[in-house]
């Protein structure tokens, strides 16, 4: 480590910013930290604030295969870390059973018989007929890998009790052969919607990062690498139209990647201005639920001529 | 360094940011790669290691600006020179502070804080107190008197220089003791006041809370409810194992080749309890019933399904208000509509069962929270019985002190012999135990 941190963490930055994903200096910072002391991040937020996106982002930047574990109810061991393949298992007994015959061919007794059963190489639990799940994937990439595992308060208590031995160690025992440690350590993005509260085990094994709705500046800079064909002035009045709509009481506010598809929509519809009409229109695509789209409807020309004025004040400076 | 560190994590535990050990062991790896020398980056690597909520971020990012701000007093030097006559002075302590450095001077503080026990500090009201106790022990008494004594002695009106030297110096320190105290303050106190103003509304009646004091009592609740759920939602996925699924075996083990390799069971999901809630909301019981509900509605987590009645004459459903309003309106609500009045258990039971009965089957517990002081009405215990005959339990709270029940007009014990369980539940740690109980048995 010859570089001081301080330079590092803009180097990820302007990386991440190279592969479309604007990171603020406090998300830049915990990229750092997870890689530098090899822990788990456990990102937390609202949806749609660029959570998994991270993920696939920190992969592309630190050239790593991006595995992806989807938690789900039910979620448990056999679709996570491996699964023996049965099928083949099952033919090789058959397999053994007609070579048995010439292995054991003039062996005097019982014990003799036994003893070349003995020296007879036995593999029904070995690699062969090991079917690796995305978990065991990330441990055993010989490269080094971005592993995420996706809103994991969707799966059961006892998947994250699972989850601990590979988080704090890299490593998993498998009863039938032993304990299978990382040779390189992947880095390892958790993400969670809070519809449940993580446990505390799990929470002390990561670092947290929590990210919250960008503010106006970070997500001006966000649409403009995610929609690059935006007019300045456009792009500055939808993100102030969307801040203006955060601060009221919703069921679901707008989130980054909702700012985005309205920005790409308003391109679509040839629009170079942001006016009441447009706004209603396009409204569906900003708010998920009926109620809010009521509640926003009657403030948007409030909100409209308050975004229009401050970027208007913005471009005379 | 380190002392640094945990001197840090303790005020964080005391500003309710839950630190573990291994936490600052990490806290530890992190400043080893990042360094103390910015305090920018510093903060933000902490913030990722740290704090583990939202909510507690904002808490690390205050107490942090507090614990790491870099104003430091500066010395105002003295040219001990110029004072000429300061050996005409007596005081240790001034000659301490006119000669002595700066670090020698913290260091005095720091004894003589040891000796004032600042590790007792637990409120902000004690930080004069114990700033006054430092200095004393310093021997401020005797510069004081030794300055007054200067002041009456003087001829001319103007102090001399040693005199004006002293006095800014004895304003500096006095600054200096009560930063000093303000930090370990930070470091022991209880800096909220949180924890002793939970441990008081935990232990007092809950008829006695003041009505200014609901809104942190609800908090109060929500996070011993928050805590219950927690418990018992883990509960509610133990499955009961059941008989052997063969259609769900045969499908699994296709993958053998049909051999039944892998048995799969049918799993019997145990559901989660019905509670229905009868409150008596006259005068007297009223608050009690306040709580109850606070309670019992912010667990809609593992109960699903909770109808809430409340009664003193008349009984009214309020289930419908709390799913819609917020839970103080709600409450206030219920307490107008249907709140006062002589309480007729008799006539309250009758309305319950002529609603409701048919709904109550197994899997349902039914609660009665009131006093059973029926200002000597018809009882009706014969439809506590067949309440309790369908109802998987009935539990009955009583905010009275047991010596009571039975005087007067209470009926307590009639009504007692149709119930699974009595309680008496007087505040919230006593409200906390019975609807844990609750909450084991009614699944």
């Amino acid at each position: 480590m010859s570089d001081g941190p301080k330079k590092i963490i803009k180097d990820i930055t302007k990386g991440f910013a190279k592969h479309g994903y604007i990171c603020s200096e406090q998300i830049a910072t915990a990229v750092y930290l997870a890689s530098e002391l090899e822990k788990p991040i456990l990102i937390e937020g609202p949806p749609g604030v660029g959570k998994t996106e991270l993920a696939n982002t920190a992969a592309s930047y630190f050239k790593k295969d991006m595995i992806r574990l989807q938690c789900y109810e039910g979620l448990d061991e056999s679709k996570a870390l491996y699964e023996w393949r049965y099928g083949k298992q099952l033919l090789y007994t058959q397999i053994l059973k007609e070579q048995m015959q010439e292995v054991l061919e003039g062996a005097k007794g019982l014990k003799e018989s036994l003893d070349r059963l003995m020296k007879f190489e036995d593999i029904f639990f070995s690699e062969d007929f090991l079917e690796t799940r995305p978990l065991l994937e990330a441990l055993t990439s010989e490269k080094g890998s971005v592993l995420l595992i996706d809103e994991v308060d969707k799966s059961d208590e006892e998947f994250e009790a699972l989850l601990l031995e590979i988080l704090s160690e890299f490593q998993i025992s498998i009863p039938e052969l032993g304990v299978r440690k990382a040779e390189v350590k992947p880095l390892v993005v958790l993400t969670s919607n809070n519809s449940r509260e993580i446990g505390d085990a799990l929470k002390r094994r990561c670092l947290h990062l929590y990210i919250p709705f960008p503010d106006a500046k970070l997500e001006r800079q966000i649409v403009k690498a995610r929609v690059p064909e935006i007019s300045e002035s456009l792009q500055i009045q939808l993100v102030n139209f969307v801040q203006g709509i955060r601060e009221l009481d919703l069921k679901k506010q707008p989130a980054i990647s909702e700012t985005i598809d309205w920005a790409k929509t308003v391109i679509l519809l040839n629009s170079d201005e942001l006016d009441t009409k447009l706004a209603e229109d396009t409204l569906n695509i900003l708010l998920k639920h009926q109620q809010d789209i009521e509640v926003v409807k009657k403030e948007i020309p409030a909100l409209v001529s308050s975004a229009t004025e401050t970027s208007d004040g913005k471009s005379l400076n | 360094m380190e002392k640094v560190l945990t001197d840090f994590v303790k005020a964080l535990r005391n500003s309710n940011v839950r630190v573990s050990p291994a936490e600052t062991l990490d806290a530890v790896a992190v400043i080893d790669t990042v360094g103390y020398e910015d305090k920018e980056l510093l903060k933000k690597s902490l913030s990722v290691v740290l704090p583990k909520t939202p909510d507690e971020k904002e808490k690390f990012e205050i107490c942090f600006e507090e614990f790491f701000s870099d104003e430091i007093k500066q010395q105002i030097n003295v040219d001990s020179n110029k004072l000429s006559d300061i050996k005409d002075i007596d005081s240790d302590l001034a000659k301490k502070l006119l000669e002595g450095s700066q670090a020698e001077l913290m260091l005095s503080i720091a004894d003589a804080a040891e000796d004032a026990e600042i590790r007792e500090i637990r409120y902000f009201t004690q930080r004069s107190v114990f700033t006054r106790r430092i200095l004393e022990k310093m021997g401020v008494g005797k510069l004081e008197d030794e300055l007054m004594s200067m002041g009456s002695t003087r001829e001319e009106d103007f102090p001399s220089e040693l005199e004006q030297e002293l006095r800014n110096q004895l304003t500096n320190l006095r600054e200096r003791v009560s930063d000093y105290v303000q930090q370990q303050f930070l470091l022991h106190g209880d800096v909220s006041g949180e924890q002793l103003r939970e441990q008081v509304f935990k232990s007092m009646n809950m008829a006695q809370i003041d009505r200014s004091y609901l809104h942190e009592v609800h908090s109060l609740v929500r996070k011993m409810a928050k805590k219950l759920a927690n418990l018992h939602s883990r509960r509610k996925k133990n499955f009961k194992r059941g008989k052997l699924d063969i259609r769900k075996t045969i499908r699994d083990n296709w993958v053998n080749q049909g051999v039944l390799f892998n048995l799969s069971w049918a799993y019997k999901k145990v559901d989660r309890p019905k509670i229905y809630v009868i409150c008596d909301v006259s005068g007297s019981v009223g608050a009690y019933a306040r709580f109850m509900l606070m309670f019992l509605f912010s667990l809609t987590e593992v109960v699903s399904k909770l109808r809430a009645f409340v009664f003193s004459s008349n009984l009214g459903e309020v289930t419908n208000d709390f799913k819609d309003s917020q839970l103080d309106e709600a409450i206030e609500k219920a307490l107008q509509k249907h709140g006062g009045g002589s309480t007729d258990y008799g006539q309250a039971l009758t309305e319950f069962v002529s609603l409701c009965l048919d709904e109550i089957d197994k899997k349902t517990t039914v609660v009665i929270l009131g006093d059973a002081r029926n200002n000597f009405g018809p009882d009706k215990a014969n439809l506590m019985k067949s309440i309790n005959e369908r109802a998987k339990q009935v539990f009955w709270l009583n905010p009275e002190g047991k010596y009571r029940w039975d005087t007067g007009d209470s009926v307590m014990t009639t009504y007692s012999a149709y119930c699974t369980k009595v309680f008496q539940c007087g505040n919230i740690e006593q409200l906390e135990r019975v609807i844990s109980t609750l909450l084991k048995t009614a699944i």
